[in-house]
């Protein structure tokens, strides 16, 4: 086994492990964190992967911003990091069909795809790529600026929402 | 306040007779002021406020008469010090029942009887009628009655008067712990145990908190946070604890819980031998001891008539202007400390505290706990070298110790980020609430009783009384530093003109003979009016001896001033307000 | 004479040669390379990871030095117990202490994350230094994203503030970590742009190449956005006119207040490593990092200018965390989202558009200086506009001051 593999063995581990962890949390506070741990494995697949760029923005953007928000808003909410909560509860059983649906159509996905396998480094230049397909008309331009558009909105939408009249 | 002509006293007891038929008649010899029938007393006093000028309640103080003391019969009194924009005090006096007694409560008319009559009540026992809280403020729930009253004894109780003859059985000493060990000196409230006591929600000083988080904004829940700062914080300069209503980080309620430091100096003062006190008003506010003696002895004097040398009335003013700028320095050094410059600012000013408690050290031949005055003048003189010490400080180096903070600080941004807009105080409300100093002068409210009732010789000197408009932090802020320069102002002119002669009237004696009355001493300490009255039954000890401390009174316009501002704000009122909790909690 | 210039040569490049030499040792030794690289790395880890920790060792040292000194005060020093010449190991001293000290649990704690937390805010403050340039040859790893690593780290680390914050079971600690997301996650933002903006005059987010393209350093090219981003680092250090995390005299300790021991001890640690990694990264981005006369000759004076780069920049933080004093909660947001978010986007779309607009209109390019001061007249414009919007403001609120005092004194005659 060579170093790659081990790694991507343990930090697959992370992932699920701490995904288990989250829905299994009794604390919405420890699944949270739990799942700033899958983030975390994530984000260590990504470097196997040798797309650093992407590392790091799971870090930033996962970690750094959305976890905090929902952590933030766990705090917010009363009562909800005292007391222990039930695991599951009477929609359970839609939810598990759900998660079991989910489960049988993307392995049916993975097992269908033909993945190709190569051996080639990935292109020195990557990140320079990434940058100029993200702003290419060929490219992903239109998805990025609606992308941007759709934030703004929400951003004018949340500031609507708590200003004082 | 208002500009009315002060009535004479005579002409006010007529209009007040014949306003209130039958409700006020003049003390008799020994006391001073007026008796006003306890039913009337909050229509006199609106009336007094409103209509004779008199809008500022300086003093509330109970005194138990178990007795006929100085030929009244056996009462409870409760004595009002009310004051105009200038001059003296007009003294009220109230007589309750001595085994039912209730007064009614003045906090309609005067807000600043709030703190003062929970006081009397916790350590007398008399119930103010319509006071909106009246809880213990100095002592804890499981205190067994109220000290203050003559027939209260504590456990290790030896004897009414001081020098007690137990601690010396054939002259050899013995300490009064030896008697009283650790464990049976206290006493709890007959059926109440220590153990099985658990504080309610109301003993805690919780229950309005709860109140005021219940109340829910319908469009937008929020939930509110009791927190408690203190009583160990290092913000609250000393063991004081603020209780105060979050929402978000905004204050909605926020009130102080006094009593952490507390001793019952007052008991302890009529235990003491008259001059045996002195000392221990050294300990009250321990930053500025210089000026706790000083109204002790000035209402002393009054009672003995003694006239104090001219020399000695000088040292007295050059001891309390150093005191006054050592406190300011100290007190905005503490507030930079607060504002997050820690010990910069704060090191600076204690560097020339240093020099002045040299100077202290030089004449009274102690650094923090002077214990200088006399009845009569002061311990020792000053020497030569004190003089050029003083000189060398009031002259040379304390002038550009304020012009350094002046030119760190005024203009500083950041600085005035913070105190600008701080912790508004409007004059009236500063006036009602019985504010005192830099508090109250800071609000644009120019009372100053160097001016406004000149006692020692203040008369005599040329200085400004300093005020600032806005009744914020920083206008608090800039009245101390004005107040530094105005002292400098005073100390240059005392030095220059510092007379030689004696420094004590008559001979040093260990007793005293007191005549028999009351007297209210009071001057402007750093910290605003530092008052003392004290009751004479012609006896060796003070039949009762009270304490208006500035800080107290000062505080009680906390909870006003933080509604609505920050958590981080509090710090810096508390700070601009400069308390000391031994003088709060005495 | 030659054995001595091959030492003086082996001096020149002193770190990068004792590397090779053990390299060359466990060669010899018989070990095949995957293993060697990797325990080369191992040991490069285990350098840089000390390196924080041994300049924050005397980084607190010489705070309480030079704040004894500013303050009328010795600070550490040999007159009471012996404490190295100057005190200089008075640190160690406060080390064992903190060691021997009891560790205090408080009731009602969240076990785990209140345990995990002191250990993972030293982690956070240490990988940022990773991809930190000492020198020419000298980086732990020249990764192709360096500083959006460095910054994705302090993100991620503002989750450790949030954990000790909510797992102390202390209402002061909850509203440190309450500011803590208001603050660190609004000070990213000028943080960010002001990177992006060195970055796009750069055209890397290579740490070694940013390096590599400031023939000028970018302080004299691009001064406004140094200073956005000196402020922002600040905030984001949580140093003292932004101290609103901890802010003593308020919330006493903030977010670590229930810490003991040397629990209490790394977070104080990671607060002055981070202290000295945005002093690295600064030196790094603006004062040029490594770059200085001689180092073509002699690279490891690279490591000395740099880290005397490095120690300007923590002396002008110390400086200021001396004399200033805290802003408020609301003061600190204000001035962040109305001043320091606007300039920061301002700043980077000018200097986008003129950075682009040099290379459209020299096509043939242009020397370094003659770009470095299209590039410094751009940012005067740019202070010159901010300065004349900021007394226009200033001068209307003095105005709107002036009317409402009027009014008040029109309405309350106060006289005694």
């Amino acid at each position: 086994m060579t170093v790659q593999q081990v790694l991507f063995f343990l930090f697959g581990a992370i992932a699920l492990g701490a995904a288990i962890g989250m829905v299994t949390a009794r604390k919405v506070f420890h699944a949270a964190l739990w799942m700033l741990l899958a983030f975390f494995g994530v984000a260590g697949l990504y470097v196997l992967l040798e797309a650093p760029f992407f590392a790091a923005a799971q870090l930033f953007v996962y970690m750094g911003a959305i976890g905090v928000l929902i952590i933030y808003a766990i705090m917010l909410t009363r009562g909800m990091m005292r007391q222990r909560l039930p695991r599951v509860n009477d929609q359970w059983w839609f939810a598990g069909l759900l998660a079991a649906a989910l489960l049988v159509v993307l392995a049916w996905l993975v097992w269908q795809h033909p993945w190709a396998t190569t051996t080639a480094a990935a292109p020195a230049d990557s990140l320079n790529r990434l940058g100029l397909t993200l702003v290419d008309p060929e490219g992903f331009a239109l998805p990025f600026e609606v992308a941007s558009v759709l934030l703004v909105m929400a951003l004018i939408g949340a500031v609507t929402i708590v200003r004082e009249r | 306040m208002t500009t009315e002509v002060a009535p004479e006293p005579a002409d006010l007891l007529t209009r007040l007779q014949e306003r209130f038929p039958g409700a006020v008649e003049p003390a008799p010899e020994p006391y001073e002021g007026l008796i006003v029938a306890r039913d009337r007393l909050v229509e006199v006093a609106t009336f007094l406020r409103d209509e004779m000028g008199y809008g500022y309640l300086s003093n509330v103080v109970g005194v138990d008469y178990p007795e006929e003391v100085n030929g009244l019969p056996p009462r409870f009194e409760v004595v009002y010090h009310l004051f105009q924009p200038t001059g003296g005090p007009l003294t009220l006096h109230v007589h309750a029942d001595r085994e039912n007694p209730v007064v009614p409560s003045l906090v309609s008319v005067f807000p600043a009887a709030e703190f003062q009559e929970r006081e009397a009540w916790d350590l007398l026992g008399i119930r103010f009628e319509g006071h909106p809280d009246l809880r213990r403020i100095l002592l804890w729930e499981g205190f067994d009655g109220h000290p203050l009253r003559k027939d209260w004894h504590e456990v290790y109780y030896e004897e009414e008067k001081k020098p007690f003859s137990s601690r010396w059985p054939e002259g050899h000493p013995v300490m009064a712990e030896s008697r009283a060990p650790l464990g049976r000196n206290l006493r709890y409230p007959p059926g109440w145990s220590p153990e099985d006591w658990r504080p309610t929600a109301d003993a805690w000083g919780y229950r309005p908190h709860d109140e005021v988080a219940e109340q829910r904004n319908p469009a937008m829940p929020v939930d509110r946070v009791v927190l408690n700062m203190g009583p160990h914080h290092p913000s609250t300069h000393g063991v004081l604890r603020l209780l105060a209503t979050l929402e978000g980080e905004r204050i909605q309620k926020l009130e102080p819980i006094l009593g952490f430091l507390h001793r019952c100096h007052e008991k302890i003062g009529e235990r003491n031998t008259w001059l045996g006190n002195i000392p221990y008003t050294d300990r009250l506010d321990y930053v500025c001891s210089m000026t706790n003696n000083w109204p002790y002895v000035l209402a002393v004097e009054k009672l003995m008539g003694v006239e104090v040398p001219e020399r000695a009335e000088y040292i007295r003013v050059i001891m309390g202007e150093f005191t006054r700028f050592l406190n300011h320095a100290v007190s905005v050094g503490f507030m930079c400390n607060d504002l997050g410059i820690y010990f910069t600012v704060m090191l600076y000013a204690l560097e020339e505290r240093e020099f002045i408690l040299d100077l202290f050290e030089m004449t009274a031949g102690s650094r923090m706990m002077c214990n200088y005055m006399r009845f009569g003048g002061v311990a020792h003189d000053m020497t030569d070298e004190a003089v050029g010490l003083a000189r060398e400080l009031a002259f040379e180096r304390l002038p550009r110790f304020v012009d350094k903070v002046d030119a760190y600080l005024t203009e500083n941004e950041l600085f005035r980020a913070r105190t600008v807009g701080v912790g508004v105080l409007p004059p009236d409300q500063a006036v009602a609430y019985g504010c005192s100093g830099p508090l109250l002068r800071g609000s644009g409210v120019p009372y100053d009783i160097r001016r406004a009732d000149p006692y020692s010789i203040y008369d005599e000197f040329d200085f400004d009384v300093i005020t600032a408009p806005d009744g914020d932090a920083y206008s608090r802020y800039l009245v101390r530093l004005g107040e530094m320069r105005e002292s400098l102002r005073i100390l240059q002119q005392a030095l220059n003109r510092l007379p030689d002669g004696p420094v004590m009237a008559g001979k040093k004696k260990a007793t005293l003979k007191v005549p028999a009355g009351e007297s209210y001493g009071r001057i402007e300490a750093p910290k605003g009016e530092l008052g003392f009255y004290v009751v004479s039954d012609g006896g060796p000890n003070p039949y009762r001896y009270h304490i208006r401390a500035p800080s107290f009174i000062n505080l009680g316009v906390m909870g006003e001033l933080c509604r609505g501002h920050l958590i981080a704000d509090v710090v810096i009122i508390l700070a601009s307000v400069d308390i000391t909790l031994g003088e709060v909690d005495r | 004479m030659e054995s001595l210039s091959r030492f003086l040569a082996f001096l020149a490049d002193a770190i990068v040669n004792i590397g090779d030499w053990i390299r060359g040792l466990l060669l010899g030794a018989g070990l095949v390379d995957p293993w060697v690289s990797l325990i080369m790395k191992a040991i490069g880890a285990l350098v840089v990871a000390f390196f924080p920790l041994m300049v924050v060792v005397f980084l607190i040292w010489a705070y309480r030095k030079v704040a004894a000194r500013m303050q009328g005060r010795l600070g550490p020093n040999s007159s009471g117990t012996w404490a190295g010449p100057y005190g200089i190991l008075q640190t160690f001293a406060d080390a064992i202490k903190m060691l021997t000290k009891e560790d205090i649990r408080p009731q009602g704690i969240d076990l785990i994350p209140y345990n995990l937390a002191p250990i993972l805010v030293v982690f956070a403050s240490i990988a940022t230094w990773a991809v930190m340039p000492f020198g020419p040859r000298l980086i732990g790893s020249d990764l192709n994203i360096g500083i959006f690593y460095i910054l994705a780290f302090s993100s991620a680390a503002l989750v450790v503030f949030l954990m000790a914050g909510w797992s102390s079971n202390n209402k002061y600690a909850t509203v440190g970590a309450f500011r803590s997301v208001a603050q660190l996650i609004g000070y990213e933002i000028p943080q960010l742009l002001a990177v992006l903006t060195v970055v796009m005059v750069t055209g890397s987010l290579r740490m070694q190449e940013i390096v590599g393209q400031q023939e000028i350093p970018l302080l004299f090219q691009l001064p406004v956005t140094a200073f956005i981003f000196f402020l922002a680092s600040m905030a984001e250090v949580n140093a003292r006119p932004f101290e609103l995390l901890e802010a003593e005299s308020e919330l006493v300790c903030g977010y670590f207040i229930e810490y003991s021991g040397m629990k209490f001890g790394m977070f104080y640690l990671g607060e002055f490593m981070n202290s000295t990694a945005v002093a690295a990264l600064f030196a790094t981005l603006f004062l040029g990092g490594w770059r200085g006369p001689w180092v073509e000759q002699a690279p490891i004076l690279g490591t000395v200018w740099f880290l005397l780069k490095m120690g300007l920049m923590l002396l002008l933080w110390m400086f200021i965390q001396i004399t200033f004093p805290r802003l408020r909660i609301d003061q600190m947001l204000a001035f962040n989202w109305k001043f320091l978010v606007p300039l920061a986007l301002a700043n980077l779309c000018v200097i986008g558009l003129v950075n682009k607009g040099i290379t459209e209109w020299f096509p043939g390019g242009v020397s370094t200086w003659t770009r470095a001061g299209i590039l410094l007249m751009t940012n005067v414009g740019i202070f010159l506009a901010t300065w004349g919007i900021l007394a226009a403001l200033e001068r209307r609120e003095q105005r709107r001051r002036e009317t409402w005092r009027a009014a008040q004194v029109g309405e309350v005659e106060v006289s005694a």
